[in-house]
């Protein structure tokens, strides 16, 4: 059980997101510190459900993917089965009462390409308001 | 193949609430083919259920495990090393695979997680079809590989109703007229003659009526 008095967010990134190298990864870890827990991972079709369910139920208090724009990815469907895929697991967690807005996904943009830091700074702003997660800070009592 | 679709979680969660160690149990076969029970969606359920406890503060233990199949004894024994600190098994096998892990664990209850549907195939990707009744008498050779009883809603065994409207069935026009595959299918094989034949009703006794039936290869035991 957690008694952290900050939440985290864990953010799955598809490696081909602008400035998103290992520099900047190590640079994010130092401004956010404990916030967030970053993924690169080398497409964002790679993931499942599993993989988001398990950072809420260890660690994360919401959890967001940033895949690339409709028409870029660089396996042609990744970016398509993320989108379904984080869908799906909005509907298992909306099953057990936990709000559907703690898991999401950022579709980055072919006409205006966002580096990583401003994503993040993006979403950590949408998530801040959730506050920290039923899971890991269980009802007293 | 065999199909299923898991539970509703509510139901699952009433049915695991009287237990505090339970072992969500895969199979790597059927259902791991239709995403209902593999080892990917028995880790996702294990998860989400130790949330949902989390969540509540309940005091209880969920861990998961998946076999290659349920359905085998030879695979289901291999539990007797992991399965001695759980008091149920949630199974996400199809009934048959509950009904074997139940069998040969009789002290510890299995708890279906799945609603096992039917047999079928895997269309295409995220789609699955049922295609076979198991009716123990197949006749697919005289309608071209297609089986009027799975897929005729109907289930005519001579010929179409004649309700069809562009090669979709009359009850239900989200599915293909049985009996138009059946045609295109023998008239592309010079087989048409096969639908000159009548072929009496179904003997049912094959498939049902009788308890459960078996099948006794005494050249393939000990």
């Amino acid at each position: 059980m957690s008694d952290k008095d900050h939440c985290t967010l864990a953010l799955f990134y598809c490696q081909n997101v602008p400035e998103s190298g290992e520099a900047e990864r190590q640079a994010l870890e130092k401004t956010y510190g404990l916030q967030i827990r970053l993924f690169p991972i080398p497409c964002s079709g790679r993931l499942e459900p599993v993989h988001l369910l398990k950072a809420l139920e260890e660690f994360a208090d919401a959890v967001y993917v940033i895949s690339c724009p409709e028409g870029a990815c660089r396996y042609f469907e990744g970016n398509y089965r993320a989108k379904k895929r984080v869908e799906r697991t909005r509907e298992i967690i909306a099953g057990i009462g936990l709000e559907r807005e703690r898991v999401g996904i950022v579709i980055g943009s072919k006409d205006n390409p966002i580096p990583l830091s401003d994503l993040v700074r993006d979403i950590m702003a949408k998530t801040s308001g959730l506050g920290p997660s039923p899971v890991l800070k269980p009802a007293s009592g | 193949m065999i199909t299923a679709e898991q539970k509703p979680i509510a139901e699952i969660r009433g049915m695991i609430t009287p237990y505090k160690r339970v072992l969500v149990l895969g199979c790597a076969s059927c259902v791991a083919e239709c995403a209902a029970g593999g080892r990917e969606e028995t880790a996702m359920l294990a998860s989400t259920l130790r949330m949902k406890a989390k969540m509540n503060g309940e005091d209880v233990v969920i861990e998961e495990h998946t076999l290659d199949r349920q359905c085998v004894n030879d695979f289901v024994v291999l539990l007797d090393d992991i399965i001695e600190p759980y008091d149920a098994i949630l199974s996400l096998g199809c009934g048959a695979g509950v009904q074997a892990v139940q069998a040969m664990y009789q002290e510890i209850p299995v708890i279906p997680a799945l609603n096992t549907e039917f047999i079928g195939e895997t269309k295409a990707q995220g789609l699955w079809v049922e295609n076979c009744l198991g009716c123990g008498d197949c006749m697919l050779y005289y309608f071209g590989g297609v089986c009027p009883l799975a897929r005729c809603a109907k289930q005519l065994f001579n010929g179409p109703c004649g309700g069809s409207v562009d090669g979709r069935c009359e009850i239900n026009p989200e599915i293909d007229c049985a009996w138009q595959i059946v045609i295109d299918r023998l008239t592309k094989f010079g087989a048409l003659d096969r639908l000159e034949m009548i072929y009496p009703p179904k003997n049912w006794s094959k498939k049902q009526g009788g308890g459960p039936r078996k099948i006794v290869r005494e050249d393939q035991q000990k």
